[in-house]
């Protein structure tokens, strides 16, 4: 296990050498610069003069290779450079929007579990039934509606029709989550009420199932105890993959509601072609993935010893 | 099985209650009841990083924006609401010669910090922005600065006629350079309301200035709320989140058109422009530049697709300006003019495809454009149309990368873009920046002799009456060749609740948070 944990960890330098290089190519064959996208939003014109000059300051005058490796050489050593835009260390920046990631990613999951797995149960237990095609409606219209939509119309209802939530947040309080939660949180429900309820509806029709329906034990405890561990591992992976996408950031719903976290914040720095921004984002997106794929391979073999690590200890 | 769904509902809908809080009223914005201070929330869509305001250090990109505009601080000089230079921090000035400037400063201003503003306290300032700001380096081209009491004597390395109005710019707030500039980039101005906290792109906070030289500030505490989308400000507006909007979409302005909220809107010197190619074997032709010029509606671009929100242009400066709105002539649109300009000029329509031919050129125009101003595809779709119907197959390249293809004569026909044409109130800028000869912006190759010789000649008039009568004459050059076509003027509006009043837009844009500014 431990070798095999040594292993993943390891898969994490050339992962990080690769996806750091392909971006830095792919910012710069997008073309443009942080100087030029910076003159461009004022609308103030610059004298090429002082555009090389801020240019030559930044370094972007030099090849690319060697903005690179003198990027790559300030990450070995544990600097992440400074922003091209706002002249703020990288790293303490992407530690100032971490908070509000994280909490965001906490929240939502949580309110996605609390709605998609009872729902999902329940709409597989009376499959077919008037519930069933209810819950199967709500999650046809919650998959269908995109999400800067949703954020709206909750912003009119719970904000102005209704003001219980303020529509931008103003510090890091679970009142100030309520929306960009339930924003984020009904697209996933729906998404993931629907594999629930799949899962399940294959773990009932096993015989298994039927076998203990005939040796008299309770469908309750046959569904707690037995279908509902099965399809844990579905229900995990569906989970692991919402973890490492929410805490890469959600762009436009952060973008809304002044969420102030890393998604935005990568967004801007896109725009802006504010390169230690990116570099520093991208890093961030191979650690989170790698660990959350580690994490939630260790979790299955727990769950499911059927499941053989990689074949290391099969 | 009941029992346990019952129980996952309920928690459910305890952690809604949970999420909802205490629920009541919406925000800090409006008058605080227990305290009794006055405090206000201004949403703002610009200040961000982005913008170059990633702080309010005037001496960095565009700091000075946020630093004038939100009531820190303040320049030596500031432009009337005609955009004619007056006095402010200064008392008076003296041009002694060329080279030499000699300023007296108001007494009696202090800077937050509590340090007296002098004229010590300004050499210091402006030596650091020469140091660090590269286009003040480059306007203000100072070579001495001396200070003795109240009196600032400036001396330049060539002679530089707008010195007053380059002291104008937000880069030359005032600022206490003893008492620097803070990690996050709060510097101490004169201004009437003093920075204490701010995080870039989220929030700028700001107290009172109890010693404000200029009256007593009416608001205790505000607030400015970096808000990038348009919908959330508007529905922070609606809700009752901000008091004041700067930068609200058109699209939401109906919601506020009523008693509650309050406008006030004014033309500023942001123009979008077309700018031709004369390197181009289509708008080097100038029949069809004046096609062009006659075959887009001004007025019905800005009463149509920008709902009224802008003023139709005529030449490189709007109204407000005395040289500028209808001090110059410019071609109006005559779509059949238009189409005999081109039958004139051997541009016909021989194939009955409905796209015009001239030796087997077809006349089409390739119409470089960037979106990140929302008013610019809009042109771009409106120029398509009212050109097509006179012959013009116009093709529309709206990239982010205009900046890379601009640069290639051979990519394009004519670029159209925004540019603020006089941030400094005086009109050399546009001309030195985009028409001349050896002009960082004139990528489309343009020369004129005449211009050439009045640009030099502008470089060298201190008489601001003279100066406005060059900027109409080169103005007028511009036009008759028809080497730029200016299309609108953006009218900067600024929504508030009706009970936010002293809010008042300016032609200039830099003046937002006064000490005028109050809640009743």
């Amino acid at each position: 296990m431990k070798k095999y944990i040594l292993k993943r960890v390891l898969l994490l330098i050339p992962i990080l050498f690769g996806i750091t290089f392909l971006s830095f190519a792919m910012m710069r064959a997008a073309g443009s610069d942080a100087v030029l996208q910076k003159a461009d939003v004022s609308g103030v014109a610059l004298s090429l003069e002082v555009l090389d000059a801020q240019r030559a300051e930044l370094g972007l005058d030099q090849p690319f290779l060697v903005q690179y490796f003198r990027w790559l050489g300030g990450f070995l050593t544990g600097d992440l450079g400074v922003s091209y835009v706002s002249g703020n260390d990288v790293f303490s920046v992407f530690l100032s929007k971490l908070p509000a990631t994280l909490l965001l990613t906490g929240t939502s999951i949580l309110l996605t579990v609390a709605i998609s797995i009872p729902l999902g149960i329940l709409s597989a237990v009376k499959q077919n039934k008037c519930i069933d095609y209810l819950i199967r409606v709500c999650s046809f219209i919650g998959n269908s509606m995109p999400n800067f939509f949703v954020a709206l119309v909750l912003m009119y209802l719970l904000a102005i029709c209704l003001p219980i939530f303020p529509v931008i947040s103003s510090d890091l309080s679970l009142r100030s989550a309520a929306l960009p939660t339930l924003t984020l949180a009904i697209a996933m429900s729906a998404k993931y009420l629907r594999q629930v309820r799949a899962a399940v509806l294959d773990e009932l029709s096993k015989d298994y199932v039927t076998g203990a329906r005939a040796r008299g034990v309770r469908f309750s405890v046959t569904l707690w105890k037995s279908v509902l561990r099965s399809c844990l591992v579905t229900i995990l992976t569906l989970l692991a993959l919402s973890i490492g996408s929410l805490l890469g950031g959600t762009a436009v719903v952060e973008s809304i509601f002044m969420w102030d976290g890393v998604g935005k914040m990568a967004v801007d720095a896109i725009q802006m072609r504010d390169y230690p921004v990116i570099q520093a984002y991208v890093v961030w997106m191979a650690v989170i993935y790698v660990t959350v794929n580690l994490i939630t391979d260790i979790v299955y073999r727990a769950l499911d010893p059927r499941i053989r690590l990689g074949g290391e200890e099969g | 099985m009941k029992k346990k769904i019952t129980a996952a509902l309920l928690a459910l809908g305890l952690l809604v209650s949970a999420l909802a809080g205490c629920g009541g009223g919406n925000g800090d914005s409006g008058e605080a009841g227990n305290s009794g201070e006055k405090t206000l929330v201004f949403g703002d869509t610009t200040f961000n990083a982005e913008n170059g305001e990633a702080d309010i250090n005037p001496h960095r990109d565009s700091g000075g924006w946020a630093c004038i505009r939100y009531g820190v601080g303040e320049t030596l000089f500031r432009f009337s609401d005609s955009m004619e230079v007056e006095p402010w921090l200064a008392e008076s000035y003296e041009n002694v010669d060329d080279l030499t400037w000699t300023i007296t400063l108001r007494k009696g201003v202090s800077f937050t910090s509590g340090r007296a503003m002098d004229a010590q306290a300004v050499k210091e300032c402006l030596d650091a922005l020469m140091e660090e700001h590269a286009r003040a380096a480059g306007n203000l081209q100072i070579a001495e600065i001396s200070a003795q009491g109240q009196t600032v004597t400036i001396r330049t390395e060539e002679p530089v006629p707008a010195l007053i109005n380059y002291l104008a710019d937000p880069y030359a707030c005032i600022i206490d350079m003893e008492a620097g500039v803070t990690p996050e980039g709060i510097v101490s101005g004169t201004g009437p309301y003093q920075a204490v906290s701010l995080v870039t792109d989220t929030s700028l906070s700001l107290v009172k200035n109890e010693n404000y030289w200029d009256g007593e500030p009416k608001i205790d505490r505000i607030t400015v709320r970096t808000i990038s989308d348009g919908d959330t400000l508007t529905m922070a507006l609606q809700s009752g989140e901000i008091d004041a909007a700067y930068g609200m979409p058109y699209a939401s302005y109906p919601l506020f058109e009523n008693d509650n909220y309050t406008f006030t809107s004014c033309a500023t010197s942001r123009v979008f422009f077309g700018a031709m190619n004369f390197e181009s074997a289509v708008t080097s032709d100038p029949a069809v530049r004046r096609a062009i010029a006659m075959g887009i509606d001004r007025d019905s671009f800005v009463e149509t697709l920008l709902g009224g929100n802008g003023y139709p242009a005529a030449g490189v400066y709007p109204d407000s300006f005395t040289f500028g709105g209808d001090a110059v002539s410019a071609e109006s649109y005559d779509p059949e003019g238009a189409a005999k300009a081109l039958e004139e000029a051997g541009w016909v329509d021989t194939d009955g495809d409905g796209v015009r031919e001239k030796e087997g050129q077809r006349l089409t125009l390739r119409w470089l454009t960037y979106p990140s101003r929302q008013e610019l595809p809009l042109l771009a779709e409106a120029a398509q149309a009212s050109l097509g119907e006179i012959g013009f197959e116009v093709q529309i390249n709206n990239t982010a990368d205009h900046n890379t293809i601009r640069t290639d004569t051979g990519a394009w026909d004519i670029y159209v873009s925004a540019f603020v044409t006089a941030p400094t109130g005086d009109p050399e800028y546009f001309f030195s920046y985009c028409c001349l000869d050896d002009s960082a912006q004139n990528v489309g190759h343009y020369h004129s002799d005449r211009l050439e010789e009045l640009a030099e000649e502008l470089s060298g008039t201190f008489d601001t009456d003279r100066r406005g009568e060059l900027a109409v004459e080169m103005q007028q050059i511009l036009l008759d060749d028809n080497a730029y076509v200016f299309c609108s003027h953006l009218r900067m509006s600024m929504i508030s609740r009706a009970s936010v009043t002293g809010l008042a837009a300016h032609p200039c844009d830099y003046y937002e948070i006064t000490a005028e500014l109050d809640l009743v």
